[in-house]
């Protein structure tokens, strides 16, 4: 696992994470109980962006709080799966589109009440 | 390309993408953000000589979800965001990722799903009785 996977930016907004080599598995048949797995590798790097909407979701019943904001992620990534020689590159990073993101900190479970302030 | 190619390969990603999943590709990261990375082995060690048990130093899922993470439960507001319960630190995620991409075959292919999801967590949780400093990522 290379040492600089996770590099945050100094102001905080912007955060890379990128690995090469994840030794993943295919699994055509899943969820069937007996479906086989076939090893594969992954490289990725997805890069998160913060907006300057806050979000905050507190679940007192639940104990979670997340606070942060909303944010942009792009992601480009490379399958390989040697057995069956097939690989998949995405287009470059730029090109992606993501739904939802939220970057921030959370505390949860025991760290939830000491959390509050 | 026509929609069922678009379809048919969706169902293909689908599948990789519950690879990363899957494969809980939750990985350790060492050395960044003052954390340090963790024991490989983080089972329920047996004691000995009748010292105290206190569990594995594994995180704890979350409780209402499954093992593996949050496979179940998209990404989105108002939901727990977090894989790890007994957990502070920085977290980002996101899901819902798409675009297209090019397979060695030279084919022009959409890519991505609802459940696209990916994150990273840097900070403390809680086990084994003690608190552990870690990145982890979810693919």
């Amino acid at each position: 696992m290379p040492s600089d996977g996770l590099t945050i930016s100094t102001d905080g907004k912007t955060t890379t994470l990128q690995m090469t080599n994840v030794p993943i598995i295919d699994q055509p048949r899943w969820p069937a109980m007996d479906a086989e797995t076939i090893p594969a590798f992954l490289d990725f790097k997805v890069v998160f962006k913060s907006t300057d909407e806050p979000v905050m979701y507190d679940d007192a019943s639940r104990q979670y709080r997340f606070q942060g904001f909303k944010a942009a992620a792009q992601l480009e990534a490379t399958v390989r799966v040697p057995s069956i020689d097939f690989t998949f590159k995405t287009d470059s990073l730029d090109t992606s589109k993501c739904d939802f993101a939220v970057m921030g900190t959370e505390v949860n479970g025991k760290y939830y009440e000491a959390g509050k302030g | 390309m026509t929609h069922s190619h678009v379809w048919d390969f969706h169902l293909d990603r689908r599948r990789w993408l519950r690879i990363g999943a899957a494969s809980a590709a939750t990985a350790w990261l060492p050395s960044i953000v003052g954390a340090q990375s963790a024991p490989q082995n983080c089972a329920i060690p047996i004691p000995r000589n009748h010292e105290p048990s206190n569990g594995g130093s594994c995180p704890y899922p979350i409780p209402w979800l499954d093992k593996n993470g949050n496979h179940n439960q998209p990404a989105g507001p108002n939901v727990e965001l977090s894989s790890i319960y007994h957990f502070k630190g920085q977290l980002g995620r996101c899901s819902g990722f798409h675009g297209m991409g090019t397979d060695n075959k030279g084919n022009r292919l959409a890519w991505g799903t609802p459940t696209t999801d990916y994150s990273y967590m840097a900070g403390e949780y809680w086990a084994a009785r003690q608190a552990h400093r870690a990145v982890f990522a979810h693919t």
